[in-house]
């Protein structure tokens, strides 16, 4: 066979050429690192690169194909895990200088899910600070590029996570979507990214920030890689530890090749007035028009549909969002773990001294914002209001999903941005427009790379949006704009590695 | 009406996080435009809405065996190991109301 870079793999590829013996999971591990060590510079995915435990696993896969065991579905597929996921044996700093130093006690179980499937945890994924962000320029310990164009941000804020796939440097990721955090990511690197709904997921071992928000998933090249992860995070059903998840049934990989059979009698809704937003770009817009020919091509029904209090949702959830984010980090008081401000006489100067010390800007703006919003006489005005916007939002999406299967909408309002371009903190947070809905009703949706604009030559998305619960069918629509779009490309990919990066190192032996 | 300097200094007080001087006054701008930003909510104020405070609704009390869970539960040594003041088996903290030693 000819020797070709490990990143022209899909996972599912990975783990059959594994299962088959066309190489080992040791030798799939030595591709990645070398992939990691020859494209890392200019990228900066990672907070920590985990080669002794990488190493671990693949051997623990290869002895178990040795032993003629059956291998389970990932079996020594390459993973980064964003750095404010457990995993025992590496920090979990959220990329903050308050957890700096902090080593991780136990494993979260979205992480030890990925495992039991087989894959091998290659390094800890750059973030925002606590994942308060778009661009991952707030990580306390560097900014991470996007691999389409290094003077750009990845978007956030799971950017290293979508950065590493992008680059080619593994072929899955997990991240966590609180506003936006994985589907804007996968947007602005050219890549597929999930977020289910809320409850698919467990969220033990997860540093919070949004505990009725926050939801862990997949990143991939392909809509079959996420599928499959999907299916690695969902197969142990309810996680005692979190008392959110839910049971849901594994059945992500044969939705995905289920969009083989066509889209006849699915019904997809677009709304006209985010079609038409102030803000959207022609060539972003022009990509989700793609989309929906696409669908359309395969036999879907586009029709339009409304979401009238979905303008309310930015101002809702910098309602929630903080407040829920200012309880959960009143916990980092400098005595259990993170930063303990040196030399102090009384606790309370310990307790503020160490907080304004080891949170960055971002994350001390928000948990002000929250401090504020859930003070006397504050909090019925705008905290009560936020939620019960939450109301008419999720009763909006109710109602569209009543005419139709989907909803297919942008998932940015732009390429990717230069690091520093928005450093105005109110303009970021409209980089979240069209993802934030979600998270305040609590539905999934999943991102899908369109092809490269016509305008910037950067990567162009649309995302899918199910009612709570119907995941599996976001994953079937997106593998049906992947196929379509993919045509003359293998049907591997719309998209694929960053050209820059693609076949630089990880040569597969 | 707008946040001051001198409330913005309150409300850090109560979020126990310590900020001075220009800090403080960039804080301060920051606050009046993210409230500001907040404004369209306010309209929902509504009185015939039910808030929803959480996407899975009918959550509550949720309970489980109290029993001890060796596999979960964190060592002496686990939970300490990520403190950077301790002595013996316990944290270690200045005194509550100052006075104490470093």
């Amino acid at each position: 066979m000819m020797a070709r870079s490990f990143d022209t793999l899909t996972a599912a590829e990975i783990a059959a050429g594994i299962a088959a013996g066309d190489f080992s999971a040791a030798e799939v591990c030595v591709a990645a690192l070398d992939a990691i060590a020859a494209r890392e510079p200019e990228v900066q995915a990672f907070l920590q690169v985990t080669p002794e435990l990488a190493q671990d696993a693949a051997a623990r896969i290869d002895a178990a194909r040795a032993a003629g065991e059956a291998l389970p579905p990932l079996a020594g597929v390459p993973v980064a895990i964003k750095d404010n996921m457990n995993l025992t044996g590496t920090r979990t700093t959220c990329a903050s200088r308050m957890l700096e130093t902090y080593e991780s006690p136990y494993t979260a179980t979205c992480v030890a899910r990925m495992l039991a499937a087989g894959c091998i945890p290659v390094g800890k994924a750059n973030m925002d600070e606590f994942a308060f962000g778009s661009s991952t320029d707030s990580s306390a310990y560097h900014p991470t590029n996007n691999p389409w164009d290094t003077a750009r941000v990845p978007g956030g804020s799971s950017g290293g996570s979508a950065a590493a796939v992008a680059a080619g440097m593994v072929p899955l990721s997990l991240g966590s979507d609180t506003g936006g955090s994985i589907r804007q990511p996968a947007a602005l690197c050219g890549i597929v990214g999930m977020k289910p709904t809320y409850g698919a997921v467990s969220r033990y071992g997860v540093v919070a920030f949004g505990s009725s928000l926050d939801q862990v998933g997949p990143f991939g090249r392909t809509v079959e890689d996420v599928a499959l992860a999907m299916d690695a995070l969902v197969a142990g059903g309810h996680d005692a530890y979190d008392s959110t998840s839910q049971e849901v049934a594994p059945a992500f990989a044969a939705a995905a090749a289920a969009a083989g059979e066509g889209l006849a009698g699915v019904r997809i809704g677009m709304v006209p007035a985010f079609m038409e937003a102030e803000g959207l770009t022609p060539e972003v817009r022009r990509g989700v028009e793609r989309a929906a020919q696409t669908l359309a091509d395969a036999g879907a029904t586009i029709v339009e549909v409304d979401l009238p209090h979905v303008d309310a949702a930015i101002a809702a959830y910098y309602v929630i969002g903080p407040a829920e984010a200012f309880s959960n980090l009143a916990r980092f008081d400098g005595i259990r773990y993170g930063y303990q401000e040196p030399g102090c006489t009384n606790l309370a100067a310990q307790s503020a001294l160490s907080r304004a010390h080891g949170f960055g800007d971002e994350a001390k703006r928000r948990q002000m914002l929250g401090a504020y919003l859930l003070s006397s006489g504050v909090y019925d005005t705008y905290y009560y209001a936020a939620q019960k916007a939450r109301t008419l939002i999720t009763a909006d999406y109710n109602a569209a999903f009543a005419q139709v299967d989907a909803i297919l909408m942008p998932a940015t309002p732009h390429a990717a941005f230069r690091h520093g371009e928005i450093s105005d903190p109110t303009q970021m947070y409209l980089s979240d427009m069209y993802t934030i809905s979600l998270n305040i009703a609590g539905n999934g949706g999943i991102v899908v790379p369109v092809g490269l604009g016509e305008d910037t030559g950067l990567p162009m998305a649309a995302q899918l949006v199910a009612p709570a619960f119907a995941d599996e069918r976001l994953v079937t629509y997106a593998a049906a704009i992947e196929r379509g779009l993919a045509n003359g490309n293998n049907g591997a990919s719309v998209l694929g590695v960053a050209p820059a990066f693609a076949g630089k190192g990880g040569e597969l032996r | 009406m707008a946040l001051t300097q001198e409330d913005v200094r309150g409300i850090a007080d109560y979020a126990r996080i310590a900020l001075e001087g220009e800090e403080l006054a960039a804080m301060t701008a920051y606050m009046n435009d993210a409230v500001a930003m907040l404004e369209p909510v306010l309209a929902y104020n509504l009185p015939d809405v039910e808030p929803t405070f959480h996407p899975i609704g009918d959550l509550s009390n949720v309970m489980r065996d109290d029993a001890v869970a060796p596999a979960r539960d964190l060592s002496r040594d686990a939970a300490l190991g990520n403190a950077q003041s301790t002595r013996g088996d316990s944290f270690r903290v200045p005194s509550i109301l100052g006075e104490g030693e470093a």
